[in-house]
Protein backbone atom coordinates (compact mmCIF):
# COMPACT_ATOMS: atom_id res chain seq x y z
CA UNK A 1 0.00 0.00 0.00
CA UNK A 2 1.62 3.60 -1.47
CA UNK A 3 1.78 5.44 1.98
CA UNK A 4 3.70 8.62 0.13
CA UNK A 5 1.96 10.10 -2.87
CA UNK A 6 3.33 9.92 -6.33
CA UNK A 7 5.25 12.68 -7.79
CA UNK A 8 6.25 13.12 -11.48
CA UNK A 9 9.54 10.48 -12.12
CA UNK A 10 8.58 7.72 -9.26
CA UNK A 11 7.17 4.00 -10.23
CA UNK A 12 3.90 3.82 -10.32
CA UNK A 13 3.08 0.41 -8.16
CA UNK A 14 0.66 -1.96 -9.79
CA UNK A 15 -2.84 -1.10 -9.21
CA UNK A 16 -5.68 -2.86 -9.66
CA UNK A 17 -9.53 -1.04 -10.60
CA UNK A 18 -12.96 -2.15 -11.28
CA UNK A 19 -14.39 -0.23 -14.10
CA UNK A 20 -17.27 -0.48 -15.99
CA UNK A 21 -16.59 -1.23 -20.24
CA UNK A 22 -18.81 0.64 -22.45
CA UNK A 23 -17.46 -1.82 -25.20
CA UNK A 24 -18.03 -5.09 -23.37
CA UNK A 25 -21.11 -3.53 -21.38
CA UNK A 26 -19.63 -5.52 -18.72
CA UNK A 27 -17.75 -4.88 -15.77
CA UNK A 28 -14.42 -5.91 -14.97
CA UNK A 29 -10.61 -5.54 -12.66
CA UNK A 30 -8.11 -3.92 -14.75
CA UNK A 31 -4.63 -4.04 -13.26
CA UNK A 32 -1.95 -1.51 -14.51
CA UNK A 33 0.40 -4.45 -15.26
CA UNK A 34 -2.70 -5.26 -17.57
CA UNK A 35 -2.85 -2.12 -19.21
CA UNK A 36 0.64 -1.98 -19.89
CA UNK A 37 0.47 -4.99 -22.41
CA UNK A 38 1.66 -4.57 -25.68
CA UNK A 39 4.40 -1.13 -24.35
CA UNK A 40 0.86 0.92 -24.29
CA UNK A 41 1.07 4.84 -22.21
CA UNK A 42 -1.73 4.28 -19.47
CA UNK A 43 -3.71 7.80 -18.86
CA UNK A 44 -5.61 8.44 -15.50
CA UNK A 45 -8.15 10.91 -16.04
CA UNK A 46 -9.49 11.69 -12.31
CA UNK A 47 -12.45 13.70 -11.80
CA UNK A 48 -15.18 14.83 -9.06
CA UNK A 49 -18.64 12.98 -9.94
CA UNK A 50 -20.64 11.20 -12.50
CA UNK A 51 -24.07 13.24 -13.84
CA UNK A 52 -22.20 16.82 -12.99
CA UNK A 53 -21.00 18.99 -15.74
CA UNK A 54 -17.67 18.05 -17.40
CA UNK B 1 -4.45 6.55 -30.57
CA UNK B 2 -2.39 3.60 -28.72
CA UNK B 3 -2.43 4.62 -24.89
CA UNK B 4 -5.12 3.18 -22.84
CA UNK B 5 -7.38 5.83 -21.25
CA UNK B 6 -8.99 5.23 -17.89
CA UNK B 7 -11.59 7.71 -16.29
CA UNK B 8 -12.04 7.68 -12.62
CA UNK B 9 -13.87 8.89 -9.86
CA UNK B 10 -15.34 8.21 -6.37
CA UNK B 11 -18.52 6.85 -8.16
CA UNK B 12 -19.32 3.04 -8.41
CA UNK B 13 -19.13 0.97 -11.47
CA UNK B 14 -22.87 1.07 -11.53
CA UNK B 15 -23.45 5.01 -11.65
CA UNK B 16 -20.85 4.87 -14.32
CA UNK B 17 -23.16 2.26 -16.30
CA UNK B 18 -25.98 4.13 -15.45
CA UNK B 19 -24.39 7.42 -17.07
CA UNK B 20 -22.92 6.31 -19.72
CA UNK B 21 -26.33 4.48 -20.59
CA UNK B 22 -28.71 7.87 -20.12
CA UNK B 23 -26.20 10.61 -20.89
CA UNK B 24 -25.89 11.29 -24.88
CA UNK B 25 -23.07 13.42 -24.97
CA UNK B 26 -21.09 10.07 -23.32
CA UNK B 27 -22.55 8.13 -26.50
CA UNK B 28 -19.09 7.72 -28.21
CA UNK B 29 -17.22 6.39 -25.34
CA UNK B 30 -15.12 3.36 -25.90
CA UNK B 31 -12.95 3.74 -22.89
CA UNK B 32 -13.03 2.35 -19.56
CA UNK B 33 -14.93 3.95 -16.73
CA UNK B 34 -12.96 3.23 -13.18
CA UNK B 35 -14.66 3.20 -10.04
CA UNK B 36 -12.69 4.55 -6.65
CA UNK B 37 -15.49 4.73 -3.94
CA UNK B 38 -12.82 3.83 -0.97
CA UNK B 39 -10.90 7.01 -2.43
CA UNK B 40 -7.80 4.80 -3.17
CA UNK B 41 -6.60 5.09 -6.41
CA UNK B 42 -7.54 8.83 -5.78
CA UNK B 43 -4.89 8.85 -2.95
CA UNK B 44 -2.34 7.37 -4.21
CA UNK B 45 -2.37 10.03 -6.65
CA UNK B 46 -3.14 13.03 -4.21
CA UNK B 47 -6.20 14.08 -6.21
CA UNK B 48 -8.60 13.11 -3.12
CA UNK B 49 -10.51 15.82 -1.93
CA UNK B 50 -11.07 14.71 2.26
CA UNK B 51 -14.11 17.12 2.50
CA UNK B 52 -16.04 16.11 -0.03
CA UNK B 53 -14.91 12.49 -0.85
CA UNK B 54 -14.85 13.18 -4.27
CA UNK B 55 -11.61 13.30 -6.71
CA UNK B 56 -9.97 16.58 -8.27
CA UNK B 57 -9.54 16.94 -11.87
CA UNK B 58 -6.38 15.52 -12.41
CA UNK B 59 -4.57 13.84 -15.17
CA UNK B 60 -1.41 11.10 -15.29
CA UNK B 61 0.14 9.73 -18.14
CA UNK B 62 2.21 6.38 -17.42
CA UNK B 63 5.10 5.52 -19.44
CA UNK B 64 5.10 1.55 -20.12
CA UNK B 65 8.10 1.01 -17.45
CA UNK B 66 5.65 2.29 -14.71
CA UNK B 67 7.08 5.77 -14.49
CA UNK B 68 5.03 8.75 -13.77
CA UNK B 69 5.83 11.26 -16.51
CA UNK B 70 2.99 14.13 -16.72
CA UNK B 71 0.46 15.31 -13.90
CA UNK B 72 -2.18 17.50 -14.14
CA UNK B 73 -4.38 18.44 -11.38
CA UNK B 74 -7.12 21.64 -11.56
CA UNK B 75 -9.86 22.84 -9.17
CA UNK B 76 -13.78 21.55 -9.80
CA UNK B 77 -15.05 24.00 -12.27
CA UNK B 78 -11.80 24.01 -14.56
CA UNK B 79 -12.00 21.68 -17.62
CA UNK B 80 -8.83 20.23 -18.42
CA UNK B 81 -7.78 20.30 -22.62
CA UNK B 82 -7.85 17.77 -24.55
CA UNK B 83 -5.79 19.05 -27.03
CA UNK B 84 -2.84 20.05 -24.51
CA UNK B 85 -3.26 16.17 -23.30
CA UNK B 86 -2.92 15.08 -27.08
CA UNK B 87 0.11 17.56 -27.18
CA UNK B 88 1.47 15.85 -23.89
CA UNK B 89 0.81 12.38 -24.74
CA UNK B 90 2.94 12.65 -28.45
CA UNK B 91 5.88 14.47 -26.88
CA UNK B 92 5.97 11.51 -24.47
CA UNK B 93 5.91 9.11 -27.80
CA UNK B 94 8.32 11.12 -29.64
CA UNK B 95 10.40 11.65 -26.70
CA UNK B 96 11.21 8.39 -26.24
CA UNK B 97 12.40 8.12 -29.96
CA UNK B 98 14.96 10.52 -29.50
CA UNK B 99 15.79 10.80 -26.02
CA UNK B 100 18.32 13.37 -26.74
CA UNK B 101 16.18 16.52 -27.73
CA UNK B 102 13.72 18.46 -26.06
CA UNK B 103 10.26 19.47 -26.93
CA UNK B 104 10.01 23.38 -26.45
CA UNK B 105 6.90 24.65 -25.03
CA UNK B 106 5.45 25.66 -29.01
CA UNK B 107 6.27 21.88 -30.03
CA UNK B 108 2.59 20.43 -30.72
CA UNK B 109 3.37 17.64 -32.90
CA UNK B 110 6.44 15.30 -34.71
CA UNK B 111 8.11 17.34 -37.62
CA UNK B 112 7.74 20.45 -35.27
CA UNK B 113 10.90 22.13 -33.98
CA UNK B 114 12.80 20.63 -30.88
CA UNK B 115 16.25 21.58 -29.52
CA UNK B 116 18.89 19.56 -28.77
CA UNK B 117 19.91 20.45 -25.08
CA UNK B 118 24.48 21.03 -24.79
CA UNK B 119 26.81 23.41 -23.58
CA UNK B 120 26.53 25.44 -27.04
CA UNK B 121 23.28 26.11 -26.44
CA UNK B 122 23.67 27.59 -22.53
CA UNK B 123 22.89 31.16 -23.37
CA UNK B 124 21.49 31.10 -26.60
CA UNK B 125 18.17 29.38 -27.00
CA UNK B 126 16.68 32.29 -28.53
CA UNK B 127 18.99 31.90 -31.49
CA UNK B 128 18.70 28.22 -31.65
CA UNK B 129 14.84 28.56 -31.89
CA UNK B 130 15.07 30.84 -34.47
CA UNK B 131 17.05 28.31 -36.97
Amino acid sequence: MENSVLKVGMQVPDFAITCYDPRAHDFTKVALDQLQQDGKWTILFFYPADFTFV
Amino acid sequence: MGAKLITVSTDTEFSHLAWKRDEKELADVQYLMGADPTGRLSRMFGVYDEESGLALRGTFIIAPDGTLFNSEVNFYNMGRNIDELMRKYKANLYLTKKADEGCPSKWKEEGDQTLRPGPEMVGRVHEALKK
